[in-house]
């Protein structure tokens, strides 16, 4: 037998719910993929303001440099007594006393200088760099024209974005796809994982390369190997036990059947039937895990088969079959279902419990408290009722109900019914008998 | 074959329907718990704790059904099945304790007419005894006295029939068929050409519900082919078996 598992990959794109999905997973801007286009993106800013900031600071310094050296001929030309004049290439040019702009009379204050000032109020009018100093108390100030610097700066901005988009517009998609080969290999190992959880245990990633996504996929692969090693080493040992305890347990079934009728045989009698009941479930479980079951198809009538089983179950329950159904099954599987399901409801639910078959599907219907949410949530856990209203007991009938439903390829589910009750349904495949 | 009553007389032994068991089991209180159950049944049982042990009593003394475990010291059940079919064709019922359905095939393909799962209630291991030894004990179809003879002597071929005398030929030889395979054949050729389910074999000749193994027929239905030849049953895919006229 093989286990249902969903279809494994969602990769694949033959019809349009995957496109959509692999549509929104490619946009969602979670994605690892825009990340990285995002420190793309981010470095060539970084690249860019990097050089602006060199670039201004250089041509500013030299700006700096130039003013200073300035203001120290026109202080020697102050000094000497030669008046300002009105254009620097014929000689000293400064500006003095009231000429001096404001901010920077203020930034020279008292002390003597030299204080150097950029002047950046006029944005228009280009900016300049001023020196000043204070000459026998008289303010002197040179100032050097920066405009052709911020210009040539401007155009390098300029130059530097075109630069950073063409670059940007060829490595983000070269990004994006480089990236797309990554997360398509993390995809792959997150679809094993979530293989695995609902029960693939063969499921391995079957990584090749040698860089971290490799490592994390062999550390998948090997803590499923684990996981399989351990859980085949439980089934194994549980298999073990109920062999181990079949050969004493005939020796007591039979031993009991020959005491002497009374009280005390009765409780033994019905003890040891338990103790077997228990035993016989725990090994069809092995042969189930051990997923070596395999179904014997025949046409079957389902009206039939359902009676025999009730009536072998002993137990009142109602049946009703519509129409004379007949299928492909393995009418043996069949048989243990519907027993387990109905003993199930005796056990646990309330009469009166009812049985409808129609078509091929049979539904077992009580009127008990209904199943606990945790199994309808998580399926029949072993050894575990779940709920103390629905009684002691263990949990191996649904477990076995639901492990030859699968071998039969039937569908079994377990709701509640409205306002109480349990309801199982079993839907056999349909095919024609 | 002796022919004897198989009703549980619930006496014990002694007289002179006594229905004679071999049980071969290995496990102490399962011999002697089955052994003692079967008495009271009104079985004369006799016991052997190993297959070896098992066969020196079956040479030794008639028996009319044999009660096999499969896992049995020296001499397995199922090569002990197979050294008993070559010289009895008594009705064998194989114990199986292991839950592993491979024994079981090859116990019925070594000649076991039928199988029972350990544990099992003396109930049911009775009422799967009483089945068997009916078997062995089957007069044919009752036919009605307006019938002459030539009418119960059937022939298909190279095969022949003779559903009252029920004795079996095949190219002219008589051919040895365990109660099982004759009960089958019975089956198949009362309805010549008519495909026959699995479940209604399993239900006419083995006696079981929708609960019964459907592989008790199937590897009858091979002994039986290798006996008579395996072109006179012909396989009904996913049905069953029909009979070649």
């Amino acid at each position: 037998m093989r286990q249902t598992t969903d279809p494994a990959a969602p990769d694949t794109l033959s019809d349009p719910a995957p496109v959509r999905s692999a549509l929104r997973r490619f946009a969602d801007p979670r994605s690892l993929r825009w990340k990285v286009a995002a420190a793309a993106c981010a470095m060539a800013l970084g690249i860019g303001i990097l050089v602006h900031q060199t670039t201004q600071n250089r041509s500013l310094g030299i700006a700096r440099a130039g003013a200073v050296e300035d203001l120290g001929k026109a202080e020697t030309a102050f000094r000497a007594g030669q008046p300002p004049q009105s254009h620097p290439a014929t000689g000293a040019y400064y500006r003095m006393g009231d000429e001096v702009p404001d901010e920077l009379r203020d930034r020279i204050g008292s002390g003597a200088g030299p204080v150097i000032w950029y002047d950046t109020r006029h944005p228009l009018r280009g900016y300049a760099m001023w020196a000043g100093s204070r000459v026998n108390g008289t303010l002197l100030a040179v100032s050097v024209d920066m405009g052709a610097e911020q210009r040539s700066l401007e155009a390098l901005d300029r130059h530097m974005r075109y630069a950073a988009l063409a670059m940007l517009a060829v490595v983000v998609p070269l990004t994006l796809l480089a990236a797309e080969l990554l997360l398509r290999r993390l995809r792959r190992i997150a679809g094993t994982a979530r293989r695995i959880k609902r029960g693939d245990l063969d499921a391995r990633t079957a990584g090749r390369g040698h860089d971290e996504i490799s490592e994390i996929s062999s550390a998948v692969d090997l803590m499923a190997d684990a996981l399989r090693e351990r859980l085949r080493g439980e089934q194994r040992f549980t298999a073990d036990v109920a062999h181990e305890l079949r050969t004493p347990l005939t020796g007591l079934v039979t031993s009991a059947s020959l005491l002497p009728e009374s009280e005390p045989t009765d409780l033994v009698r019905d003890r040891v039937q338990v103790l077997r009941a228990l035993v016989d479930d725990l090994l069809e479980i092995s042969r189930l895990d051990a997923g070596a079951e395999r179904a014997d198809a025949q046409p079957v009538p389902l009206g039939e088969l359902v009676t025999d089983s009730l009536r072998r179950t002993g137990l009142e329950t109602r049946v009703s079959v519509t129409g004379d159904p007949v299928t492909a099954t393995d009418p043996r599987r069949l048989d243990r279902i519907v027993t387990n399901l109905i003993l199930n409801a005796h056990r646990h639910g309330g009469p009166p419990v009812e049985v409808t078959v129609d078509g091929t599907t049979i539904v077992v219907r009580d009127q008990g408290p209904g199943f606990p949410p945790e199994l309808i949530a998580h399926g029949p856990q072993r050894f575990r009722t779940g709920a103390a209203e629905r009684g002691h007991g263990h949990g191996l009938g649904l477990t076995i109900a639901l492990g030859q439903a699968r071998v039969i390829g039937a569908r079994l589910t377990l709701a509640n019914a409205d306002p109480h009750g349990a309801v199982a349904t079993l839907e056999l495949p349909d095919q024609d008998g | 074959m002796r022919q004897r009553d198989s009703t549980p007389a619930g006496h014990h032994g002694g007289s002179p329907a006594t229905v004679r068991v071999l049980l071969v089991e290995d496990d102490e209180s399962i011999r002697r718990s089955v052994g003692m159950a079967l008495d009271r049944y009104g079985y004369e049982v006799s016991a052997a704790p190993d297959g070896l042990t098992g066969l020196e009593m079956f040479r030794d003394g008639e028996h009319d059904l044999l009660l096999l475990d499969i896992m049995l010291p020296h001499l397995d059940g199922i090569g002990l099945c197979r050294r008993i079919r070559e010289t009895s064709q008594a009705p064998i019922l194989m114990m199986s304790a292991r839950g592993d359905s491979m024994d079981v095939v090859a116990g019925l393909e070594a000649g076991a007419d039928d199988y029972i799962v350990k544990p099992v209630d003396t109930t049911v291991l009775a009422a799967r005894i009483r089945t068997l030894l009916r078997r062995a004990t089957f007069t044919g179809h009752p036919t009605s006295d307006d019938r002459s003879v030539d009418d119960s002597v059937l022939t298909f071929r190279n095969l022949t029939v003779n559903t009252r005398g029920l004795d079996v030929h095949v190219d002219g030889r008589p051919l040895a068929l365990t109660p099982t395979e004759l009960r089958l054949l019975l089956e198949f050729v009362a309805a010549p050409g008519v495909a026959l389910q699995r479940q209604t074999l399993l239900r006419e000749v083995w006696d079981y519900g929708w609960d019964g193994d459907i592989r008790v027929v199937d590897l009858a239905v091979q002994r039986l082919r290798k006996k008579i030849g395996a072109d006179h049953i012909e396989t009904v895919r996913g049905f069953g078996y029909k009979f070649r006229r």
